[in-house]
This record gives C-alpha cells, structure tokens and sequence, in this order.
C-alpha cells in the first residue's frame, strides 16, 4: 500500500475514533439523574445513596419538560431541571435516615407522584416512626364528611371580629390549641352563649382564626398554595384548577369503588371557597388530609415533603378564602 | 429605452406599493385583556385581534406543564406554571402581524407552538400581495419589451443559446 | 450567455484536482456525521439541546437551502460523506486506485429504476414523519445511521453511488434545484470527447475511478445528475472538463420531459405549503395530527398530505397546460411546463427555512458547547438563551424570496411555453395563487 493511502486511512481511522469513541466513553463517566414526567417513568435513578455527614453531589437532567428538585422536608431552595440542560446540587445530611426528593415545577397531571428517595448512611426501609397526628390523637376520621349547617350570608370581617371579641370574656377558648382542635362552625356554636348576631358571631370565629396565624405565615401559605395546589385545586381555592376537569374524568372513566361509594375514586379537587364544607373543617381535619393525602381521590400525600410549619401555614391560609383577612 | 422606461415605472409602482400608508381607521385604543391557555403545543384561542395603541393584557395559564409565551417583534415574554397565571401587559405601539412562541422549552414540538397577534390589519402581508401582482403583472410587457430589444440587437444573427 | 471558467484558475483547479483537500474536508465532515448518530442515540433526547437535531435541522439545512443549493447546485453532494465508506471499500481504497479492486458484485442498477422515482418515495417517507424526525434525536439518528448502512450496502452490490444516484432522499431535490444553479461541471470541446479512447471520465483509469454517478461527463449538458466529485477532472486525459461560473437557471432553457422529476416539483411544492402551515402556523389540531403517528387524525393528515402532492397540485397544474390543441403530447406539455415549478419551489423552501433557522438558530451556540446534554461547556455558550434572531427582517426577506421566486417562475415559465408552444399564462397564474397562499401561511 502506498503511504499516502496508509496516512489516509490512519487519519480516517483516528477521526472516527475521536468522534464517536471519545463521546461515548465521556458519557458513560457522566452519571445524571434523569427527570422525566412520571408517565414516563419519572425519577432514573430513584433512589439514591448517601452517607451521614459526606457532601452528596448530584447531577440532573431533564428528558422532557422543565422539572426541579427539592428534597422534603428540609430547608433548602428548589434547583429547577431545564430539558436538555445540567444543573447540580451538593447536600449533606446530619442524621441518617430515608430522605424524599421531589418535583418542583409542575410537569403534568401526575406531577406530584414523581418523587424518589435518598438513602443516608444504608438506614432500613423502616423509618422511625413520626410524632402521631394531631387527627389520630383527637380520633377524627378524616374522610368523613363534614358539613356545617349554617354558613355565614357574607364573608366574615377579622377586623369587625376583634372589635366584639373584646367585649366578650373568651379567653379560655381563644388558645391555640382550641383552634387546631375545632372547626370555625364549632366555634360559631360556642359563641351561642353570648347575645351575639349571626353574622357577628362568624365575624369574631374569623378574628380568632386569623389571631392564630401571622402576615409571614399567611404570606408563606400563598406561596406555598400557589406552588402546590393551585394546579388542581384553582387560583382561588374553588377547585377549578387546570388539572380538575382530568381528575374528575379519571374518576368517572375508573370508577374506583371501594365500599361500595365514590368516595375514594378520582374527582375535582376540594372547593376551599365552599363554606358549608370548609368551616366544618378543623385545622387538624385539614393537617389529616394533607399529611395522608385521598387514598385513591387524586390528593397527594405531603407528609414527607411539607415540614409540621409549612403544613400549619398553609392551613392558615386556606381558611382565607372563607375569612376576610387583611 | 422603452423597455427601460418601464423599467422605471415598475419600479416607483414597487416603491407605492411598499411605502405608500395604507388608509387607517382612527380607532380609540382601548384595554384588552386575553386569557390564553397554554397546552402541548398550542394556545387557546390561537389568534388574538387588537387594535394599533391598544393596551393588552394577556393571561397565559398552563393547562399541563410549564409554557411560555414570547411575541416576534415586541421581544417581550411571560412564563407560566400551571396553577400560576401568568400577566403580560403591553402597548401594542408596532402594528402588523406577530407570531407567539413558546419561550420555555415544553416536550418535542416546542419549537413549533405557535400563535398569532394581529395587532391592525396585517400590512405586510397586502404589500406583499401587491409586489406579487406587480411582478406578474409588470414582467409581461417588460420580457416581450426585452425580446424586442434583443431581436434588434441580433438581427441577422443564428446562434444558438 | 457568458460562462467563466473557474477551473482555468491554477489554484481552483489544483485544488479539484487534487484528492487531498477533498479527503480533509471528508475526514470532517463523516466524523460530524457519525457524531451526530451517536448524539442522536445517546444524548438527550430534548431536540432542541441536541447536536443530531440543531446541527443537522437547523444549521446543515440552513446551509444546504440557502446557500449550496442555490449558489453551487449539488454542492452539498460534492462533500457529503454518505457514500464514503461503502465507496472505500468498493473501490479498495481512500486514494488513487489500487491495483488490485475488491471483488464486489458491482451490479447495474436495474433500468426500471433508473430514474428519480425511489427518491421520491424515499423523500415522502421522510416527510410524512417529518414532525417526529425534526424534534426526536433518537429518530434522526436512526435516520441517518440508515441512510449510511443503506449506502454502504448498495455499493456492495452495485456498481457506482447508487445510493446517491437513486435513492437517497435529498439528492432527489438538490438535483431538480441544482439546475438553478450557477456553477456548472461541463466538457470544454465535444469534438475531443468524439475521438477520445476508452472514455476513463467514465470507465475509470489508473488516476481516477469512472463516475460514480453514472453520468458519461462527454453528454452533460444539466445539472441535475452530476455530484461534483471531481473524477472525471482527474481521469480526462485530455484536460477536456471544466467548471464553469454561468447565469442562474441556465438548465432551465432545457426543460425536462420527465414525468419523475415533474412529480418532484410537485412534492417539494406541497410539502414547502403543508410545512408552512402546519409547523409554523397557528393551528394546533394539525400539529397534534402531524406529530402523533398513528392516531386517526395522523392517517387523515397523511391522505391529505398525500393528496395534495399527488392529486390537487398536479390536477389544477394539468389543467392549466390542457386547453390547447397543439402539436405536442398532454404529458409533454404538462412536464416541460412543470419547469416552471422548479424556481418556485426552490423559494418557497428558502422562505419557509428561513423562518425557523432565523427563529432557532440560537440553539446552535448552546448545542456547539453542549452537544450531547450531558453539561459539558466545550465553548463556553452552553448556556445562550433562546433568542429569535432578525425577526424584524424576517418577512421583508421572505416576500423578497417569494416574490421573486414568482418572478423567476414566470420567466421559466415563458421560456418553457414557448419551446412547448402553449400559452404561459396559465401556468403563471398558477403560480401566481401558489405564492398567495404561501405569502398568507408564513407572513
């Protein structure tokens, strides 16, 4: 063979070599963790080691639509995914345990499920159990229905509400722990003992209610909402969220019956902006259904992702779709 | 000469055509507001109509995963997730016709989700119909005029092209 | 007429002659290629964060459409790596010829598929499935690794670029709009070809192959099927072959009085309009429809795809060619005419390209320093936002193309009238309706 035709094939060779052998090694010393929309799969991996102490590095990328990473209950600011982009994060855990990662930006009807879990320092699967909810302690059954008789004829006034309440003598059941406890409506009913009017009586349930929360909570809350719930439950807690006319078509398409009702089978999300269900709910009903999610009903379970804090300020501020908070 | 005659006026035709104000109606500007959902791979409604001057506020709420929405000409975007409306407020001081794309990159046919602004009449769009009829129409006199030109220039001669 | 020699340049024509540019450009070009298969099967599989996507879409079809197909013909082919390794290996070499060929079956190319009709179909297949290829790395990978395999295969059996010849699916569309072009690959005096022994432009000889298009150089007088490999200018032994810089849409003065090219016209016609309002429009049941293959609406989709091409475009066009009793055949009239179609289509595809290279051609900068996804910053634009590029520009340069297509297809049309002995009218108010409706689709 001549040597030109030897240098040729020589260089031919080398520049196969270099561009498709030199990428395809690259890429296998690239570990990423895929995003995708759960349909798809969701988190790959999905569970993920870690070791007490050691700075966990990790590396995302998204095969589809913008996603993000959170790991529950910790506090820490969500790092978007963007399609076709890296982005990373280091964290470090200081006590061992099973860790929840999560989606962050909404990626579709079942965005919610996609989640997956870091294991630190090889833990069992069995996590130490949590503190027992205030529900379980307090005996309610969170699936029950519940439904107030009377609702008030315009939305009550915090502002008015003080106003009364510092004529009343109430303060044994003006605490906090009154609050978490009781609904608005059981309040209402133990208000019957004073000479007020209907309307004055909501007026003050809502001065308590909004006593028992802060501006910074409230303000928390409606993030947190619009994030998280918004999609399904409506900008303005009516349940008419994007996803809600999906939920409800899944449901009526299942037909998941279990006991022999639909209560447990895909459909519209709650109407927070509902009275005769909402004043009826104690802030420890409302903690129940968010900490457990709907069993089969669409709601997801937040246990694992929203701290007791986050829950508490999210409850606060869904009573002010029913209360006129300022 | 005729043909370069003709020439010339073709061209000042051409130069009417794209520079001459096509008549306006004075309309009022008024504030508009639009609420567009945002789905893979469409808006709806897809085509808005508003008027020069108007104020436009357009709603984009995201019926599925996050979109964006970016307008050709104005380079102005807004980004939805669903559950969070998006406002785009704007004046709609450039009149035409303007494409709204996806800014946020949303599943494989991101590219090509798109919709339309028709902010006044779709001007260019006329002043390209009148170029079009200008060369269809111009092209006829001025070839045979060429081919005129061109048998006197060869008058005698055989070749071949 | 004034044609220029470029080739009576000694550096133009050292530069063709010599086979080693040529492979330097060929080493690139089939290590992109073979890079962006690769990209395609195991990057992201996000199209527009793709190198196979971006690269071949958006930058390697802004390139062809623009500027090699109108300016340098089938330029593209010249450098296109495609047919490289199954040439190689059918000829046994990378350089001059060996002494000893491989025994390969070097079949002739059947002749009832000796024309562009196989790339017709192949160009179909593409395009009904375009909305998938153009956003699905995994699908442009798979694409062109078989393309390349198809290649490699056919020239283990037949003789020649048969894949380039008749089957590959651009080469069917640079070949009708090469015609346009204004370079052109040309013997300089016949009379030479007429005494010259053994004919190695075709037949090959110790420095150089015969032409691996199957086109005997001495008879060309169009552009539609020459590759500009450069053979034959180091085979002539009588330094009888030229490229020549000459007017645009010289080819067309001869027009064609095949059916298969006709119907090219057609498809690149319909699809450039079908493309237009579906990818760019704002109706998003077609684009549901076009992407989702095998849905209902995707099988309606493809009829009417097909029936446009197939059926409307040509009927309406028939009809412009059929009223009249003259001397020549309906299918004469009907093909020379469809010339016409040629400058037409080739700006209707410009201007349909340039709306979404100018839109998206931003994401070459991130895809040049990301390619595979994988967070690599090879040039440090990884992260360039996507950001349309001259849209105020954008529909002046469009009507430009268009309008001036329309122009050019008038003329065309007059030339072809003329030798067909009809009236242009029709035919020009044919294409006079087809700019309308692609002026309203992309403005």
């Amino acid at each position: 063979m001549k040597p030109s035709e030897l240098l040729a094939r020589s260089l031919i060779t080398v520049a196969i070599i270099g561009a498709v052998g030199t990428p395809l090694f690259l890429w296998t010393r690239t570990p990423l963790i895929h995003a995708h929309i759960a349909e798809n799969g969701g988190w790959s991996p999905d569970v993920i080691q870690a070791e007490v102490g050691k700075p966990l590095h990790l590396r995302f990328t998204s095969d589809d639509v913008i996603h993000g990473f959170a790991v529950g209950q910790m506090d820490m600011d969500a790092v978007d995914i963007e399609p076709g982009k890296v982005s990373d994060i280091t964290l470090t855990f200081d006590k061992p345990g099973i860790y929840t990662f999560f989606c962050t930006r909404w990626c579709g009807l079942n965005h919610w499920r996609l989640r997956g879990t870091i294991e630190v320092n090889g833990s069992s699967p069995t996590p130490k159990p949590a503190s027992v909810p205030l529900y379980v302690t307090l005996g309610l059954d969170i699936d029950a229905p519940h439904n107030a008789p009377i609702v008030p004829g315009q939305l009550p006034s915090p502002f008015r509400g003080e106003q009364l309440a510092q004529t009343l003598s109430i303060e044994q059941i003006a605490t906090h722990e009154y609050y978490v406890s009781n609904s608005p409506y059981q309040l209402y009913k133990d208000l019957n003992s004073t000479n007020l009017t209907d309307s004055e009586k909501w007026d003050v349930v809502s001065y308590m209610w909004q006593s028992n929360t802060t501006p910074v909570a409230l303000a928390n809350g409606q993030k947190l909402y619009a994030q998280n719930c918004a999609a399904c439950h409506g900008e303005h807690g009516a349940g008419d969220g994007v996803f809600a006319d999906d939920l409800k078509a899944a449901g009526d398409s299942s037909k998941q019956n279990m006991m022999g009702d639909n209560n447990m089978s895909m459909q519209t999300p709650a109407n927070f902006a509902d009275p005769t269900r909402m004043l009826a709910a104690s802030p420890a009903l409302l903690q129940g259904k968010i900490l457990r999610g709907g069993m089969g009903t669409g709601m997801p379970m937040w246990g694992v992702i929203f701290t007791e804090e986050q829950i508490w300020d999210l409850i606060a501020y869904l009573y002010s779709f029913q209360f006129k908070y300022q | 000469m005729q043909s370069r005659f003709f020439l010339l006026l073709l061209v000042m035709a051409g130069l009417v055509v794209a520079f001459a104000p096509l008549p306006v109606r004075l309309i009022a500007p008024q504030e508009r507001t639009f609420r567009i959902e945002a789905r893979q791979f469409a808006y709806s409604p897809s085509e808005l109509n508003v008027n020069p001057g108007d104020t436009v506020t357009i709603q984009l709420v995201s019926t599925d995963v996050v979109h964006g929405l970016y307008i050709d000409g104005y380079d102005i975007s807004a980004e939805a997730d669903p559950g969070q409306t998006a406002i785009l407020t704007f004046t709609a001081n450039k009149s035409g016709s303007f494409r709204m794309r996806c800014n946020v990159t949303c599943g494989a046919m991101h590219p090509f989700m798109i919709g339309k602004i028709n902010v006044g009449k779709n001007e260019w769009l006329y002043r390209s119909v009148g170029f079009a009829v200008l060369g269809v129409i111009g092209f006829f006199p001025l070839s045979s005029l060429h081919a005129q030109q061109k048998m006197k220039d060869k008058s005698g001669l055989t070749e071949k092209q | 007429m004034s044609r220029v020699e470029l080739t009576r340049n000694h550096l133009i024509k050292n530069l063709l002659k010599s086979r080693y540019p040529q492979l330097i450009v060929f080493i690139i070009m089939l290590a992109g290629y073979l890079f962006a298969i690769l990209a395609g099967l195991i990057g992201t599989p996000v199209g527009s964060h793709n190198f196979s996507i971006v690269f071949v879409w958006i930058a390697w079809w802004a390139i062809l459409i623009l500027i090699a197909v109108p300016f340098f013909g089938r330029g593209w082919c010249a450098v296109c790596p495609i047919p490289l390794p199954g040439e190689w290996l059918q000829r046994g070499a990378v350089l001059n010829p060996p002494n000893k060929k491989p025994k390969w079956l070097n079949l002739r190319w059947p002749k009832f598929l000796r024309n562009i009709w196989l790339q017709n179909l192949s160009f179909l297949l593409l395009a009904l499935f375009s909305s998938v290829l153009l956003t699905t790395p995994s699908v442009t990978g798979i694409v062109l690794a078989m393309m390349l395999f198809s290649a490699i295969g056919l020239s283990m059996v037949f003789e020649r670029r048969s894949f380039c010849r008749y089957l590959c699916p651009i080469g069917g569309f640079i070949g009708l709009y090469s015609q346009t072009a204004p370079i052109e690959l040309r013997i300089k005096n016949k009379q030479i070809c007429v005494t010259c022994d053994g004919k190695p432009c075709y037949n090959g000889s110790s420095s150089g192959y015969g032409c691996p298009w199957d086109v005997f150089p001495g008879g060309l007088t169009k552009n539609t099927y020459c590759g500009l490999c450069m053979e034959c200018i180091r085979t002539c032994p009588h330094d009888n072959i030229a490229i020549n810089l000459r007017p645009f849409s010289t080819d067309l003065a001869k027009p064609t009085a095949r059916l298969d090219e006709a119907f090219k016209s057609f498809i690149m016609l319909g699809s450039a309009m079908i493309y237009a309002g579906v990818l760019l429009g704002p109706w998003g049941m077609l684009k549901d429809a076009a992407y989702n293959v095998g849905i209902s609406n995707w099988f309606v989709y493809a009829a009417v795809f097909l029936g446009i091409i197939f059926i409307i475009l040509p009927s309406l066009f028939a009809l412009c060619v059929s009223r009249f009793e003259y001397l020549n055949s309906f299918k004469k009239r009907f093909t020379i005419l469809s010339t016409a179609l040629i400058p037409l289509g080739l700006m209707f595809w410009v201007a349909f390209s340039l709306s979404f290279v100018f839109t998206n051609a931003t994401y070459i900068l991130a895809s040049l320093s990301d390619p595979l996804g994988l967070g690599w910053n090879l040039f440090g634009t990884a992260d360039a936002a996507w950001q349309p590029m001259l849209t105020s520009i954008l529909a002046p340069v469009q009507t430009l193309a268009l309008v001036g297509g329309l122009i050019w297809s008038a003329r065309t049309a007059q030339k072809a009238a003329n030798e067909a002995r009809v009236s242009s009218i029709p035919v020009i108010a044919y294409c006079f309706i087809a700019t309308l409706v692609m002026l309203w689709l992309l403005l």
